[in-house]
């Protein structure tokens, strides 16, 4: 992101400056301290987690070991819950972010019958929250029995009102010249779509799957109504029984934590620019 | 699910193969990006397109065709693995093994660690003894457990053997889940069982449902501090402390104790824990969860002075700052309390902890006499059982005394059958655990057997969290009541 | 002729694209949400072997009748009244903070949005240690050291007054970062122009913000205000792993009283019921953000 200097960054008292490096080290704490607190405590005998919290040893791993980390791989099957997760997410993201581009891209660049009315019902289900719709869909899955499975955690995922809008608004602003070019190749739409649009919509796809993924990696509501036993079970699910399984060890909790959030952090922390891109892209489309 | 023929499970091994490269987002954004901003800048001002153009050729590079092209084809096999699994819905559950064995789905609670080890010892012993019937276990969250049994049932999901909470049967009775199970257990079986199970596991007449051990409640206490205080040690039921005794120790506790606390009432749990093991207190004073004549009400009996009375004792408690929240379930082996309101399956783990020291006493006589709760985990056949005789086969291998005795030992709780207590040092006459026995036989209160439970045992929950947070108690009770019996109302009577 | 063909053509390919897409919405976001406000009218309870029948708006008058769920509906509210200006002027802090020459301005905002990709489950879970009751909590022993020991130690999640805060100060903690970015991107795309206009003027630093950053940022801003808004009414993962609703449904929120009912309790339509009227608040939201956004374009 290009650094704008707005406020007369010369008159910038001595004072101000000292300020606004209080507010920032303060609010690096409160983001920062609980991150912390999670790592080392992950590292620590299970009972001096909540023994030493209170005190500076809260982040320092007096007795550090790996042993919780041990404990977790012993006590579930973790590598099954990371997998579910990667699987639920990864399907969610590559098969949404084909479904949703193709009618982004038809309601934006396309003329049919009956585009404007679908659009128009696109719309309107943009402020429809998936809480809004949990409970009877909870009830239809039961009924097509999907119940504990993959695609009920998958499929009603894929189509999503907000991924079509953000490509549609996407594809609106393409020169319209890509596809002039592409006629006179004598391309049809489909291939115009997949060798012309969608190399060049890299932004509005890395947008969409960085969103989808952020949803689908955090989902809790309904993979806790809909799985049953681990097979299908996805992490947030798995650490929250996790909490309740006894024996009640929150090293080991702690080191589950580590371990869930530890590879969305690495994708985070290698894309970070496009993670910042995506979500401020978000606020841009009004 | 595991009633799924379908697996994933060797995907699971390299799950990073299976996985979308999603790399290809993260290349080349800036050419796109230059290409998506120049042709914004000339809008449709009637430019030149030729330069256009050539910034679109420039962009058709075989590599990112190749990418899109792979991320489709990543899609598309993704969405083809949705409608597989779509496809080996639970229309086609295990009948038969691959080596043409019954197979037979059973659901367990996923319990403490130990009780967990046992059972999936002894499915695997029982797997490897006979090839006729193939055992296929899945562990179920406890939390919320019956919720998972409900959405199952609706999908025709139910394993072939249900594990479930005792007083939730007869709910899944009414529901019309289970099979009457009395012709298919020898005889010899039932009569050594413990009247308690069959007690649970009888509605209407038919008997549906046997655990292999039954619980027990009690007052777990540090012998040294009791004496600290000068507490009366309880001999047996009969004499337990009547609950002004306990209140005056308590008290007497609480100002010996460091941090204040003086007794866990496993604040810690979630769920069935609140009516199993408080609800006795509702007996105790006199009053009840609901009028067990003909399970039509709780209003009157619930919300009774009574009840009132004895709940409001317990919310002082907390008032005073008695209960210690138990966060990291370790009150009473840290010391910090002298009692703990507690189960069976705590049993080895404070032995080991408090060692002589630990006491095991019955629940304080609100007035009518110490009551103490009843029932545990127990087995049903489901209607959805292809083989409800290969389902019993594994029942009665499980209520062979070795294997009654393997599970009490594995959750320290009270083995059903006479033969096992008998050959177990920790429950037969005079042993540590004896008093257990004791009760079941004389002060155990079946939870209400009606249809109506698993919305009882709800409600009471969040009635008891309320009273806990300092909520006026009658109120709550009558709150509680009145949704019981609306309930009932709804469900024309559950006849 | 030609033309008509092309255009019956175009029209099988937009269908097609736009196909698989549109399928999805309509069975598994419209037809569940016809489905709920049919449900809601009648008496269904999963498993029940008894007929299904017709109740009328039973089940509206019940959980309005419900003090829990008034309750669910006021915590709703009050969650949204303090943590939508909170968590806005924090991260508009931020961004105001971040939004300068700085060294490791990277580093700060990667800190700052670290907790984004965290999910909620996780977040309850480490903030559950956090809070804990006793001298031993770190929250606790925090305040104790900044009060000089004059503070009284609190279970936060069990205290009817300190539970609903709690909830609120780790969902601000998770979801101040999203807000940050977006209002950044805000911030850098008011022209320096202005800025240097206003500084022409003679306005200080104080009425560059409030004449130039916020109208500046009003869109943006609405944007923020109106997705948090949102997001506090759909309230549940924090309460599920942490309070269960409790102390005394201080916490309880309409989406936990909706899965209580259907998922812990088997009454469907009861559920179904709070869902429209979960639905109808998101409604009304979002419509007076509409009518924010249009009143803007006639001043403009």
């Amino acid at each position: 992101m290009s650094a704008a200097i707005p406020m007369g960054a010369a008159r910038v008292g001595r004072w101000t400056r000292l300020l606004g490096g209080l507010a920032l080290g303060l609010a690096t704490v409160f983001f920062l301290g609980p991150v912390l607190f999670m790592i080392v405590g992950s590292l620590k005998p299970d009972e001096l987690v909540l023994r030493e919290a209170g005190s500076w040893r809260a982040f320092w791993p007096t007795e550090g070991s790996l042993q919780n980390y041990r404990d977790v791989f012993e006590r579930v099957n973790f590598g099954r819950f990371l997998f579910n997760s990667l699987f639920i997410t990864g399907a969610v993201v590559a098969v949404g972010l084909v479904v949703n581009s193709m009618a982004g891209y038809a309601f934006a660049r396309m003329r049919w019958t009956g585009r404007n009315a679908l659009f128009a019902f696109v719309l309107a289900l943009l402020i429809l929250p998936f809480e809004a719709i949990a409970v009877p869909l909870f009830y239809m899955m039961i009924e097509f029995g999907w119940r504990d499975s993959y695609q009920v955690q998958i499929v009603p995922f894929l189509a999503n009102a907000f991924s079509i809008y953000l490509f549609y608004t996407f594809f609106l602003g393409l020169p319209r010249e890509l596809e002039e070019a592409a006629e006179i190749d004598g391309a049809g739409p489909w291939r115009t779509f997949f060798t012309l649009i969608v190399p060049n919509a890299k932004p509005a796809f890395a947008t969409v799957a960085i969103l989808t993924f952020l949803v689908t990696w955090g989902s809790y509501l309904w993979p806790l109504m809909v799985t049953s036993g681990e097979t299908y079970r996805p992490l947030p699910v798995a650490i929250a029984n996790f909490k309740t399984l006894p024996p009640l060890q929150w090293g080991d909790i702690m080191a589950f934590g580590v371990m869930m959030v530890l590879p969305i952090l690495l994708v985070f922390l290698l894309f970070q620019r496009w993670f910042v891109r995506g979500v401020a892209s978000t606020g841009m489309k009004n | 699910m595991s009633g799924r023929k379908c697996s994933v499970f060797h995907w699971s091994r390299r799950p990073d193969r299976r996985l979308p490269d999603v790399s290809w987002f993260f290349h080349d954004e800036i050419t796109a990006v230059s290409v998506h901003r120049t042709a914004a800048e000339k809008g449709l001002s009637g430019a030149d397109p030729s330069p256009n153009l050539r910034d679109v050729s420039s962009l058709k590079a075989p590599s990112t065709l190749r990418t899109a092209a792979l991320g489709l084809v990543l899609s598309i096999l993704l969405l083809a693995t949705a409608v597989f699994f779509a496809a080996c819905g639970p229309a086609q559950r295990g009948v038969v093994d691959e080596e043409g064995r019954s197979v037979v789905e059973v659901w367990f609670h996923s319990g403490q660690a130990p009780e967990r080890d046992t059972i999936r010892d002894q499915v695997a012993r029982f797997n490897q003894m006979q090839d006729e019937i193939r055992i296929r276990l899945t562990l179920i969250p406890e939390g919320s457990y019956n919720a998972q049994v409900q959405s199952a049932a609706l999908s025709g999901d139910l394993p072939d053997l249900l594990e479930f909470d005792g007083p939730f049967l007869y709910n899944y009775v009414w529901q019309g889940h289970l099979i009457p199970i009395g012709n298919l257990l020898p005889e010899i079986l039932k009569r050594d069982l413990l009247p308690s199970i069959i007690e649970q596991g009888t509605y209407r007449g038919q008997l549906y449902s046997v655990g292999t051990f039954d619980s027990g409640l009690a007052l777990y206490a540090n012998r040294a501090r009791l004496s600290a205080v000068g507490a009366r040690i309880p001999k047996g039921i009969a004499d337990a402390w009547t609950v002004d005794e306990l209140d005056d120790i308590l008290a007497r506790l609480a100002e010996d104790s460091p941090g204040g606390a003086a007794i866990d009432l496993k604040l810690n749990y979630e769920g069935e824990w609140y009516c199993y093991a408080f609800s006795p207190i509702l007996v105790s004073a006199g009053a009840d969860l609901i009028d067990r004549s003909d399970f039509q009400r709780a209003g009157g009996t619930l919300d009774s002075d009574e009840a009132v009375a004895a709940m409001t004792r317990l919310q002082r408690w907390f008032a005073d700052g008695w209960v210690d929240p138990n966060l990291d379930d370790a009150a009473f082996i840290d010391r910090r309390v002298a009692l703990s309101w507690s189960g069976h399956w705590d049993y080895h783990r404070y032995a080991e902890h408090l060692g002589e020291d630990l006491l095991i006493l019955p629940l304080p006589d609100f007035g009518e006499g110490s009551r103490t709760g009843q029932g545990s985990w127990n087995w049903g056949i489901t209607r959805y059982a292809h083989d409800p005789r290969a389902a019993m086969k594994f029942l009665e291998f499980l209520l062979q005394p070795e294997e009654v005795l393997a599970m009490a030992n594995a959750n320290g709780a009270v083995p059903a059958t006479f033969s096992a207590i008998q050959q177990s040092p920790l429950y037969r006459e005079r042993g540590p655990l004896h008093l257990f026995v004791d009760q079941l036989e004389h002060s155990a209160v079946p939870r209400p057997a009606t249809p109506a439970y698993p919305l009882i045992t709800s409600l009471f929950e969040q009635a008891f969290q309320d009273i806990r947070h300092g909520a006026d108690v009658r109120t709550v009770l009558q709150r509680m009541a009145r949704q019981i019996d609306q309930d009932i109302e709804d469900n024309q009577g559950y006849q | 002729m030609k033309a008509a063909a092309g255009l019956r053509g175009r029209n099988r390919h937009g269908w097609l694209m736009a196909g698989p897409a549109l399928a999805g919405l309509l069975l598994f976001i419209a037809v569940p949400f016809l489905m709920a406000v049919g449900l809601s009218l009648t008496n269904l309870r999963l498993g029940s072997p008894l007929p299904l029948e017709w109740v009328g708006f039973q089940q509206y008058e019940r959980i309005f009748g419900d003090p829990a769920f008034r309750r669910a509906l006021v915590n709703n509210a009050v969650f949204a009244l303090v943590v939508v200006p909170v968590q806005t002027a924090l991260a508009l802090g931020l961004a105001l903070l971040l939004n300068r020459p700085l060294a490791g301005r990277v580093w700060f905002r990667t800190f700052f949005f670290m907790p984004v990709v965290f999910p909620m489950a996780l977040v309850a879970v480490v903030w559950q240690l956090i809070l804990a009751p006793g001298a031993a909590g770190p929250l606790n022993a925090l305040l104790g050291l900044a009060t000089f020991g004059l503070w009284e130690p609190l279970d936060f999640l069990n205290h009817s007054g300190a539970a609903l805060p709690s909830i609120m100060l780790m969902s601000i903690w998770q979801g101040a970062g999203f807000q940050m970015v977006i209002l950044l991107a805000g911030l850098q795309g008011i022209p320096s122009t202005y800025y240097e206009a206003a500084a022409i003027d003679g306005a200080g630093r104080w009425q560059q913000f409030l004449h130039v950053t916020l109208p500046g940022l009003r869109n943006t801003l609405i944007f923020v205000v109106l997705v948090t808004t949102i997001l506090a009414f759909r309230l549940f993962d924090q309460v599920d792993i942490l309070t269960r609703g409790g102390p005394n449904n201080a916490t309880t929120t309409v989406m936990f009283e909706g899965v209580t009912s259907a998922f812990r309790r088997q009454q469907v339509a009861r559920a179904a019921a709070i869902t429209v009227v979960f639905f109808v608040i998101v409604l009304a939201i979002t419509l007076v953000q509409r009518r924010l956004l249009r009143e803007e374009r006639e001043i403009s």
